[in-house]
């Protein structure tokens, strides 16, 4: 288990090196949307079902700073080794593909944590969000971290350039995470906009996280956790057979 | 008891790339345990898609390669080899003592801190541990990459053109500490552009062009094949053929 803990760690060290872009820039970013929309909107909206709307937002909020900093972390980390080489110290050590994986998942899995828990102390502090659901909570963070950070190490290890990483942020994450109801219930839109809502599988993620945070879910918890599941797993074994096969890795 | 095995046996290796390039074509290769071997070729022969192949940095087209007796792909195989890349290709957030600390750890060291220490102290880096890879002086960065590889105390270790670009201060420093390495048993494959530096260290010479073993043997042995007095003729000799 030596070098999978060594990887771990080399990991992790990086997101602590680098803490101002890896924690603290995306929790600042975060604590802003929950004072700027939470506070300000806050006024107009007054409550989504029975929910304040500042303490509304905070579950989603999270959900949104954690999937994207373990996508970035993982994306950025692969893709710096290939670019510089230094991946190769790796892949020629005396060490399984699982545990490459493993290690370079930790990576993105430990700097969204640092992230999601610092925003709910701060989230508590400042709007007092309860957390009604720990297990419920822990479960749904736990896969829908897999499902970014394996996806970070897919798309960091299919990418030539570092805009092709920023590109499927940008452009795929981002914009399914803001329309994911992150600041809204899918309930309030008319149709076809609330079924569509259903196809994006971050929807389910944020309300996940949502009914473990306030015990509220515009869907079965079941249902929610079965898509996030259904989603990781594949891309797990995908970012696995990436490494064991050495595909894109390996000319 | 791994003596007993070549340290290094290539059979039928060879790779093509996904454009079509052949780098390497049926070559067969034994390196001997112990040896100080030389594989010498112009840019392009396939020297560095061996040393990939061999250090599992590539997916081989056909063909088996063995370290001491292992399939180059097991993990013990693996744990044998050391390799020095042409390219600087260092950690760049991590520090001197970090990327051997770490290198260790990927190589299932379990006490990897006194043999960093060595190491930094050998390579003349002890005022550097402390200092990131990309705010080190090429040469430095040279010998940060060359105790990386020994780092895990390998048996064959490849040393990928490692004095291309050094002084010549650095580059007999670096023969010292090889040489050294080389007498206390340890497999050495070289490559290198330098003919001199080959002639003077290697037991043996392979001479290699467009994928394909053109000859082998000691420095003398090329020379009277090549019907010629010196080495570097017999190289220009052997990549006109």
């Amino acid at each position: 288990m030596t070098p999978l803990v060594w990887l771990c760690k080399r990991e992790t060290l990086r997101v602590s090196k680098l803490w101002t872009q890896t924690v603290l820039a995306p929790v600042v970013s975060s604590m802003l949307f929950i004072l700027v929309f939470g506070l300000s909107l806050g006024g107009r909206i007054k409550q989504v079902g029975d929910v304040d709307y500042e303490v509304f937002i905070v579950p989603g909020l999270i959900t949104m700073a954690m999937a994207q900093a373990a996508f970035a972390n993982n994306a950025s980390t692969i893709f710096q080794a290939r670019f510089d080489r230094y991946v190769n110290d790796v892949l020629s050590a005396p060490m399984r593909s699982w545990q490459m994986t493993l290690g370079y998942t930790v990576g993105g899995v430990v700097r969204a944590l640092a992230i999601g828990v610092s925003l709910l102390v701060l989230a508590f502090v400042v709007v007092g969000v309860p957390v009604e659901h720990p297990f419920a909570l822990a479960a749904a963070m736990g896969l829908g971290l897999v499902l970014f950070a394996s996806l970070g190490l897919v798309v960091g290890i299919y990418a030539e350039t570092w805009d092709h990483t920023s590109f499927i942020q940008n452009i795929v994450i981002l914009p399914l995470t803001f329309v994911g109801g992150v600041f809204y219930s899918v309930d309030v839109l008319p149709s076809p906009w609330e079924e569509l809502s259903h196809f994006n599988p971050v929807f389910y993620l944020v309300n996940a996280v949502r009914y473990g945070f306030l015990g509220e879910s515009d869907v079965s918890i079941w249902l929610s956790l079965g898509v996030i599941a259904a989603l990781a797993v594949p891309v797990y074994a995908w970012s696995e057979w990436l490494f064991s096969t050495g595909r894109r890795l390996k000319d | 008891m791994y003596r007993d095995h070549p340290a290094l046996a290539l059979r039928g290796l060879t790779k093509r790339y996904a454009d079509g390039t052949l780098a390497l074509e049926e070559f067969d290769l034994e390196i001997p345990a112990g040896a100080f071997f030389g594989l010498l070729g112009p840019n392009g022969a396939g020297k560095t898609t061996l040393i990939s192949a061999v250090c599992n940095l590539l997916r081989i087209t056909e063909g088996e390669i063995s370290v001491f007796g292992e399939p180059h792909d097991s993990l013990q195989a693996r744990s044998w080899i050391g390799l020095a890349e042409q390219d600087i290709n260092l950690d760049r957030f991590l520090t001197v003592r970090e990327t051997l600390l770490y290198h260790g750890g990927y190589w299932g060291m379990r006490e990897p801190e006194n043999r960093a220490h060595e190491l930094i102290d050998a390579f003349g880096l002890t005022h550097k541990r402390d200092t990131r890879a990309p705010r080190l002086s090429g040469g430095q960065r040279r010998r940060l990459l060359l105790a990386r590889a020994l780092m895990h105390r390998p048996r064959l270790v490849i040393l990928d053109e490692p004095t291309a670009g050094v002084d010549f201060e650095l580059r007999q420093e670096l023969w010292r500490y090889i040489r050294q390495l080389h007498a206390e048993g340890t497999t050495i494959l070289l490559t290198t552009h330098y003919l001199e530096e080959a002639e003077q260290l290697c037991d043996e010479i392979a001479l290699i062009r467009d994928g394909h073993l053109i000859a082998r043997d000691n420095s003398e042995g090329l020379r009277e094949h090549f019907g010629v007095g010196r080495l570097q003729d017999a190289y220009v000799k052997a990549m006109a053929l």
